[in-house]
């Protein structure tokens, strides 16, 4: 494909925006740089240089000509999983490679995908996976109940405050907070309650488990700088959330 | 037996509200939510097995479910995430973490190493698993490739 110099700088721009939507939508490192470079590549550029780390993107491209091209992203928002998200990047993505599309098409695809999406999917999962872990781990049906009532304040506080707090660690001593004081004082309510249960129920809803897995498969395939900083910010968060629920249970004894 | 039956039933529901969580397509629900009961189910029957070795029970799970998510996304032409992160959901250690932390509140320091130590184990454990799979299968692919051009 001809390109004139106007079009590869705004095929890089969409390159960077794919690139945070797709970390932002829960892909692995390796993929992001993989699905860069592809489409850079089926887009006529000679070679294709793209670093992606859990904070910023980078890519160089060169041309058939010799000429570089380099374009820079900071990423800062850390979007919550979406793997609808996800597969549609990833047809995107293979499509672009087969047949490469006119930039005005692929920015209005990007857009699109972006659009946001329903979230009644969000409570109904908060509910289904908090009141089946806390029965899961050993609690009874009843513990799994207000489990998943707590899941459903879970989720609205995270829909609706969350941008609020500078960061996650602050958000993550907030929510674990009030979840934690929420719990303990209704199991002063109704002492047949299990409160070791219902918490582990919730804490499930709330723990980095998927960010730390994925930082220690990041670190064991190669990408060390990328996984190391998952890793710290997860353990970050989830002494966050320990703080929270100790300061909760410390106060609110039962 | 019940109680296994009961595990393997929330293990279902539990990845099934995951599934829910991270946006995944409606006609792909089922078969990310039985990869959690596969991964269970193989974690219970390594525990049987092995005599109780947590580190190797998860190890032997999570690649259990890594296997199946790789074939899931073959035949599904989906990317592996997608089946992978429901399916090993059920081994995050949510309850170690928890009696780490009340015993971190009684101030009883033993129970803290020990509590702590299970939950790394965990953690340690999926992320092994799943790369034990990858790397061997990606061998498997590169050794499939080299054979196909040399034919060629």
């Amino acid at each position: 494909m001809k390109t004139g110099k106007y079009d590869e700088n705004r095929l890089l721009h969409l390159l960077l925006d794919m690139g945070e939507m797709l970390l932002a939508s829960g892909a692995e490192i390796n993929r992001v740089e993989d699905t860069l470079q592809r489409i850079g590549r089926a887009y006529g550029a000679a070679k294709m240089n793209v670093f992606v780390i859990t904070s910023s993107i980078v890519i160089t491209m060169e041309k058939t000509d010799g000429e570089l091209l380099t374009h820079t992203r900071r990423i800062n928002y850390t979007g919550s999983t979406d793997f609808t998200m996800l597969e549609q990047l990833n047809a995107l993505s293979r499509n672009c490679c087969i047949n490469p599309i006119p930039l005005e098409q692929f920015h209005r695809r990007l857009q699109e995908i972006a659009e946001p999406k329903t979230r009644w999917e969000l409570y109904v999962g908060s509910i289904l996976a908090a009141g089946s872990f806390a029965v899961f781990f050993g609690g009874t049906f009843a513990d799994g109940i207000v489990a998943a009532l707590v899941g459903v304040l879970i989720c609205f506080i995270q829909e609706k405050i969350t941008g609020l707090f500078a960061n996650t660690i602050m958000f993550n001593l907030f929510i674990s907070f009030i979840v934690g004081a929420v719990i303990c004082l209704t199991v002063r309510v109704l002492p047949v309650l299990n409160m070791d249960k219902i918490m582990i129920g919730d804490i499930m809803l709330l723990i980095p488990g998927i960010p730390a897995t994925n930082s220690i498969r990041d670190m064991l395939m190669g990408d060390t700088i990328s996984g190391l900083m998952r890793l710290i910010e997860s353990i970050l968060w989830a002494g966050a959330l320990a703080c929270g629920f100790m300061a909760a249970i410390w106060m609110v004894r039962v | 037996m019940k109680d296994v039956i009961l595990q393997l039933v929330m293990a279902f529901v539990g990845s099934l509200g995951f599934a829910l969580l991270f946006r995944l397509r409606q006609s792909l629900w089922v078969s990310a939510s039985l990869g959690g009961v596969i991964c269970w189910g193989g974690y219970l029957l390594a525990m049987y097995f092995s005599g109780g070795q947590i580190f190797i029970s998860g190890l032997a799970a999570s690649a259990l479910a890594a296997v199946y998510a790789d074939f899931l996304a073959a035949r599904k032409r989906a990317p592996v995430p997608l089946f992978l992160i429901p399916s090993v959901v059920p081994l995050i250690p949510g309850s170690t973490l928890y009696y780490t932390m009340s015993a971190a509140v009684q101030g009883n320091t033993e129970e803290v190493s020990h509590y702590g130590s299970l939950t790394l184990q965990y953690a340690l454990s999926i992320a092994g698993g799943i790369c034990i799979v990858w790397t061997i299968l990606s061998i498997f692919r590169r050794y499939y490739v080299l054979r196909t051009n040399r034919i060629k």
